[in-house]
């Protein structure tokens, strides 16, 4: 996946996010869903544990984005329209539920090729526990906490949330101290 | 106390995915562009039926009331779908803003929703009745004739009035649960919107 923060893309796949666009124009959408399937999913992971509802968020989601695709202008690149648009989504989708925030089992993503079953479980059980702590971020803090482990740089982050660079040290620094006490405080 | 490696957490946050989840994913999105599509298919398809159709009542039936209930029609038809084109615009700028826009929105959504069902919820009873009034005031006679049809067997008039009772206590409740939903998702709201205002005001204030 091409998702380094620095990476210097031709210009018109920087604009969409990696992807070049066909003629010119927004990307086919089966090609994005190839692309940020990935970042849709991890998105709603951090922020639905129970699988059935994270489907549903999942849905929600895809058809948010294929509904505002028409209205994307190359201004972000498509990246961060689509990360914004998951973000968003899941949020809502959160606002909705009756119940309070799951914290549900639920089988997490792990490269099945991988030779080493035991480096596979470590690594399972690490990104387990990041996912964990993250869902009991407070949302403006998760927010930004997931941008930051997306690999978005903090100019993209702040021109998402539309807050100020010092403003995002600020977020970013409490979300960080949270996360590191409640990584330190796994079993 | 050392600070968080983000660098490290982010490579183990963006570990490849399953190539099966990623399959599934695909076939998830298929699905949803597909429904969505055949969705606005479907819209369309109604919205031209339903102008032909009326367009052929009011030229095989050239009368001023034919013309004015068709073309009444035509235009809530119109109405209805430039008003949910709108919405749909406006709930993908909402989706495409800020976090803090989009629970305003959001709110603004709810708070409207809340307001029709109360609406809905006292005026569903009279609405019903009018409406049987309306046809007494239309047709006297022939309300007054089923009437005493349903009064002149008692099986007849008891299914009836079980019916409507079951319709009414079914709509109330229903009414009185989207209520319930309606200001329980409202007061989430309200309190995410208060935790972001409250983030960004000590974020001003240090």
């Amino acid at each position: 996946m091409c998702e380094d923060r620095t990476g210097a893309l031709p210009r018109e796949a920087a604009a969409t996010g990696g992807i070049a666009s066909v003629n010119g124009g927004i990307p086919p959408f089966d090609r994005i869903v190839a692309e940020f399937g990935p970042l849709i999913s991890r998105i709603a992971m951090s922020y639905e544990a129970d699988p059935a509802l994270r489907e549903d968020m999942v849905q929600q989601i895809l058809l948010a984005v294929w509904q505002a695709l028409p209205s994307y202008r190359a201004e972000a690149s498509l990246k961060t329209f689509i990360a914004r648009i998951a973000q968003n989504r899941a949020i809502s989708f959160v606002a909705k539920q009756v119940r309070q925030p799951p914290t549900a089992e639920m089988p997490e993503l792990v490269e099945s090729e991988r030779p080493d079953p035991e480096q596979v479980a470590i690594d399972a059980n690490e990104r387990h526990v990041l996912l964990e702590a993250t869902r009991r971020l407070p949302l403006p803090q998760r927010e930004v906490i997931i941008l930051v482990l997306e690999g978005f740089d903090y100019a993209e982050i702040g021109e998402m949330l539309e807050i100020a660079p010092n403003a995002l040290a600020l977020r970013l620094s409490r979300a960080k101290a949270a996360l590191k006490k409640m990584l330190e405080s796994a079993p | 106390m050392t600070d968080l490696d983000l660098e490290r957490l982010g490579d183990v946050w963006r570990q490849r995915p399953d190539p099966a989840e990623l399959e599934e994913l695909r076939r998830t999105a298929e699905a949803v562009r597909r429904r969505a599509l055949w969705g606005q298919i479907i819209d369309l398809v109604a919205a031209v039926v339903v102008a032909g159709v009326v367009l052929l009542l009011a030229l095989r039936n050239p009368r001023i009331e034919t013309l004015l209930i068709g073309g009444s029609a035509v235009l809530v038809l119109l109405w209805s779908h430039i008003r949910q084109r709108r919405m749909r615009q406006i709930e993908i700028r909402g989706l495409t803003g800020n976090t803090e826009e989009m629970l305003d929105q959001s709110i603004a959504r709810v708070e409207a929703t809340l307001r029709r069902t109360r609406f809905q919820l006292i005026g569903f009873v009279p609405a019903f009745l009018l409406g049987i009034a309306f046809a007494y005031a239309a047709d006297a006679a022939r309300i007054t004739e089923v009437l005493a049809r349903i009064s002149a067997d008692p099986s007849l008039r008891l299914l009836i009035l079980a019916a409507a009772a079951v319709s009414l206590a079914g709509m109330g409740f229903h009414l009185v649960r989207v209520l319930r939903r309606g200001r329980e998702e409202l007061h989430r709201l309200t309190s995410l919107r208060e935790a972001y205002r409250e983030e960004r005001e000590s974020s001003l204030a240090e």
